[in-house]
Parts: structure tokens; C-alpha cells; sequence
């Protein structure tokens, strides 16, 4: 394959006294999806967190485009074509479904542009369009998943990050922004998908990473994990 | 109380109450982003004032560092007020800098910072009155030009009479209201400013660089305050460089009343405040400063929120 889009090698990151990421490698290359499954508190937010620059890392590199994103503030990360979907969706309540989608544009001054993704994404998200003027506060689960995807890409990413994009919702609406994030790759954007989901995570992804307590413990193209015997009895019941 | 007398009485107590305003909405800024008071607002609020006497080019008094010193030209008063503002408005960035950033780098406890923002209002105080003395400063008469000192709105038979500073005051402080308002509702950096105070983590995931706006929160707050200062001046003097202390209480209980960090709710509790210290009779005079803090009392046992304060409401 050709260079990689992201490349992390050893991180390690502490909270306070206790190490989260004991020195993990990981690899995205232009275009895949690759996801990080594992156990809660196996580090797969933490990774996420580390490569937007919200939580600091103790040691290690973590390179995009060749550039070493650890030198870069949070603001910084999103303007060399990084967007990051948080857990737990984080979309701003006391504002309206616009405005949360204008500053996910925060980072770029193409007045026109802006407007015309904006329309885009009201077209690719319906739903989000007969709420524009709503307060987010007041969406549904699966709504806010959608309206902090969309403004994750109000940013135009190259690569995104999404932290448990299933997370509380309806099999119905999983599948729904499942297909979302499908298309999205379809059109060029590089994913990495942090899933508690493994079955969900590894049938929609190119390659998986296993985390356990920190550490990377297996790692191949997904299909070939999701026949792995260990993954099998650990993840996929 | 003739209407006259209520007339009158009422038109102080705006004036005074929509300098309450734009005082607490210093705070309010602040404490909306940072979920902290910054106690330094009073002395920002004092310094607007002493940095517009001297843009005017008016001297100082026989005390102090720069006695008897004025600058070598004099602003015309609106170009000094704005200048002021400004020069407050910097200072308030220093002091971000200076006693909130560090803390905030050290993910200290908001208790800490507020102990700081004493500190350098303890500071500044002293500084004026190291550079300037204790003495009281007066702007000059002819600060407003040609125009009357007060403008009668009755008939000459039974007059209606306003000072024009009162007017000057109110007009001022309601365009700052609506000038703000427009810049936090509807410009880009106001937007980001919103999200900022509500989740300051997610803002950054979406580019905005925090420490950026902190800054410009600062700015504003104090650039207003540095106005209010010396719209304050201009009615009464400045009363030296513990001027903005009693200001600095006032406030707190502006923004309590009015609801903690709601803009709407500032303007209220101010006007509120203002208006009922204003229409206390003459004979109760004594019991003026106690008006503010009963209205403050009664209204918390209704609305503990304060009058427009959002109730909390935890969201999973």
C-alpha cells in the first residue's frame, strides 16, 4: 500500500498515575476504514482522544500527512483535516441544529462553500433539515448522532473519528448511520471507528485493531478477526 | 411622591440601573465561559474611568506619581471613552493572562482563581492610587460639547426636568445591550463564544481555538466596564480608586437576580436594582444599599434560578 494517512507509534498516555496506553502502534492508510475494538476502558477513546490533542500523550508519535500531531493544539488537529465525533455525541444544546453545523465550519472561511455543504447536509440528513432551527438539546439520541456527524464533516475531514457511534440507539437508527458512515468512505473519506459493537465494527471495516488494558493484543483485516477464535470468544459471543 | 418626583426619580434609576447592567454583564461574560467571578471587574471598571480623564487630556492632582502631569493633547470626550474602554479592555487580557491562564493550565480549582482575581484587584487598586493619589477626579463640565446639562420634558409651567447625563447614560448603555447581544446571537465569534461557555472540550474538537476566545471574552468584559466606569464618572466623580468596589458588590447581585450567566437576565436584575434603590423616599435614604440586597432576598425564595436563569438540567 501506499503511505500511510495515520501513523501512531508507541504511545503511551497517563491519567494522572495510571497508564491508559502502554505504547500502542497503530496504522490507517488513505481511504480504509479501520476500527478499534475492545473492552471498556481498553484505551479505544483515549486513542481517539490522544490523536485530537484533548488528553496529552506521555510518549510517543502520532503522524498525519507527515506531520507530527503532538506538537498541535485541539483547534490545530481539525484544521490539517482532522474531525473527531466524540462519545456520547456532544452536540452544543442551547444551540440550534444550524448553528451547531455552522461552527463545524469554524475552521474555514469559504462563506459560499460553507452554505452550499450546509445545504448538503440537510439534504443528506432530512431529519436534520425539519429541526434546523430546533435547539440539538431537544433531538432524539439517534437525531444528535447524525447532527454530530454531519458536523464533524461541515469540516470537510480527510480522515474522521467516530467514539462509539452506536452507542444508546435503536438497532434501526445503528444501521441507519451505519450506512452513513459507509457512504462516507465511499466518497473518499479514511475512518477510524471506535466500536463496543465488534460484529457491527468489524463487517463495515477494512482492518481491526484489538485493544486489552492499554495494549494492541491482535490486529489483521476484518474478516479475518472476526473468524479469530480469541476475538470470537472475548468480543463476539 | 408627586409624579414629578417619581418622574425623575424613575429616569435616575434606569440611567443608574443600565450602568448595573453593562457592569454585571462584565461579569456575566466570564462567568458564562469560565463558570467563575472575576472579582479584578471593579478595578477594571475604576481604571475605564481614570483612562478616559486622562485621554481628555485633564491633569492629575498633587498627589501620586504623575501629579500634575497630562498628556500633550486632549480626545474629544466620545473618541476618550472609547479609548478608555479599550485600554480597560487590554487590561482585562493581562489579567487573563496573568492570574486566570496559569491556574486554568494547571486545571486548578475555579476557588483558586477566584482568590487571584482578588488579588489583582487588591493590586490595582493600590497601583492608581500610587500613580494618581486618593482624590476624587471630575470630568470637565464641557465634556458634551454645546449641549444643555439638563433637558426639560414638561412645560415650562411644570417642568420635567432630566439631566442630560442621565440620558446620555441610559442611551449609551441600552446601545451597548443591543450591540452585544447582536455580537453573541449572531456573528461567528459570538456563536463560537456560545459554545465555548457550553462545552469548552467539544468547541476545540470543532477547531476553535479556546484560549482564543477567552481572550476576547476579557476584552469585552472588560471594554464595557471600562465604559460603565466612565459613564459612572461622568454622573457622579470619580471617587478614587476604590471606586468600583461598591460596584463590584452591586454586581454580584445584579447577576444573582438576574440569573448566573444570562445576558437577558443581567439587564433585568440591573434595571430591577436600579429603579428600586432610586424610588426609595428621601426619608429612607439610610436604607438605600439595603434595598438592593432585600429585592435579592425575596426574589432567590421565588425563583432560586434567579429572575432568567435557566434551571439545570442534567442531559445524558
Amino acid at each position: 500500500m501506499t503511505t500511510p494517512a495515520l501513523d501512531i507509534q508507541n504511545l503511551t498516555v497517563y491519567y494522572g498515575a495510571i497508564q491508559a496506553l502502554q505504547g500502542i502502534n497503530i496504522t490507517v492508510y488513505p481511504g480504509e476504514v479501520v476500527t478499534l475494538i475492545g473492552a471498556n476502558g481498553a484505551g479505544k477513546s483515549t486513542t481517539l482522544r490522544a490523536i485530537s490533542r484533548i488528553v496529552k500523550a506521555r510518549s510517543g508519535q502520532i503522524r498525519y500527512d507527515g506531520r507530527d500531531l503532538t506538537a498541535l493544539r485541539a483547534d490545530e488537529v481539525v484544521r490539517a483535516g482532522i474531525a473527531h465525533v466524540p462519545e456520547g455525541r456532544r452536540v452544543l444544546a442551547r444551540l440550534s441544529v444550524a448553528d451547531n453545523l455552522f461552527l463545524g465550519a469554524y475552521t474555514r472561511n469559504d462563506r459560499a462553500e460553507i452554505q452550499h455543504d450546509l445545504e448538503e447536509m440537510f439534504r443528506r440528513f432530512p431529519r436534520l433539515a425539519e429541526r434546523r432551527a430546533q435547539l440539538a438539546g431537544t433531538l432524539s439520541g439517534g437525531e444528535q448522532q447524525m447532527l454530530a456527524i454531519a458536523r464533524a464533516l461541515m469540516s470537510r475531514p480527510r480522515l474522521l473519528l467516530l467514539d462509539e457511534p452506536s452507542l444508546g440507539l435503536a438497532p434501526i437508527i445503528v444501521r441507519e448511520i451505519f450506512e452513513i458512515i459507509r457512504n462516507l468512505n465511499s466518497t473518499g473519506v479514511t475512518i477510524l471507528l471506535v466500536e463496543q459493537n465488534a460484529q457491527l465494527a468489524l463487517q463495515n471495516a477494512h482492518r481491526g485493531y484489538v485493544l486489552e488494558a492499554g495494549s494492541i493484543t491482535i490486529t489483521g483485516e476484518a474478516k479475518a478477526l472476526a473468524g479469530d477464535e480469541r476475538v470470537k470468544k472475548a468480543y463476539l459471543g | 411622591m408627586q409624579f414629578t418626583l417619581f418622574f425623575q426619580q424613575l429616569v435616575n434609576g434606569l440611567a443608574i440601573g443600565s450602568v448595573y447592567a453593562i457592569f454585571a454583564l462584565g461579569y456575566t461574560l466570564i462567568f458564562s465561559i469560565l463558570g467563575i467571578i472575576n472579582f479584578a471587574h471593579g478595578a477594571v471598571f475604576t481604571l475605564g474611568a481614570y483612562f478616559t480623564y486622562t485621554l481628555i487630556g485633564a491633569k492629575f492632582g498633587f498627589n501620586g506619581l504623575l501629579a500634575q502631569s497630562q498628556l500633550p493633547f486632549g480626545l474629544p470626550f466620545p473618541l476618550a471613552v472609547l479609548g478608555g474602554a479599550a485600554l480597560a479592555g487590554l487590561v482585562g487580557v493581562i489579567i487573563e493572562r496573568l492570574a486566570f491562564r496559569p491556574l486554568r493550565a494547571r486545571g486548578a480549582d475555579p476557588l483558586l482563581t477566584l482568590v487571584s482575581s482578588l488579588g489583582v484587584a487588591v493590586a490595582l487598586v493600590n497601583f492608581i492610587q500610587y500613580l494618581v493619589g486618593a482624590e476624587a477626579y471630575s470630568y470637565p463640565s464641557s465634556a458634551f460639547g454645546g449641549l444643555p446639562p439638563s433637558v426639560n420634558f414638561g412645560t415650562p409651567e411644570s417642568p420635567l426636568i432630566v439631566r442630560t447625563v442621565q440620558i446620555i447614560i441610559f442611551v449609551v448603555s441600552m446601545l451597548i445591550l443591543v450591540v452585544l447581544t447582536y455580537l453573541i446571537n449572531s456573528t461567528r465569534t459570538g456563536k463560537a463564544l456560545r459554545a465555548v461557555a457550553e462545552d469548552a472540550t467539544t468547541s476545540s474538537l470543532l477547531g476553535i481555538n479556546t484560549d482564543r476566545l477567552i481572550w476576547i471574552t476579557f476584552f469585552l468584559s472588560g471594554f464595557v466596564g471600562g465604559i460603565a466606569g466612565t459613564l459612572v464618572g461622568l454622573s457622579v466623580t470619580i471617587t478614587g480608586p476604590y471606586f468600583g468596589i461598591a460596584f463590584g458588590l452591586k454586581g454580584l447581585a445584579v447577576i444573582v437576580l438576574g440569573g448566573l450567566g444570562s445576558i437577558p437576565g443581567a439587564v433585568l436584575g440591573g434595571l430591577v436594582i436600579g429603579v428600586a434603590e432610586s424610588l426609595v423616599p428621601a426619608s429612607a435614604i439610610g436604607y438605600k444599599e439595603a434595598v438592593a440586597f432585600a429585592i435579592l432576598f425575596v426574589i432567590l425564595l421565588v425563583r432560586p434560578q434567579g429572575l432568567l436563569g435557566r434551571t439545570l438540567i442534567q442531559k445524558v
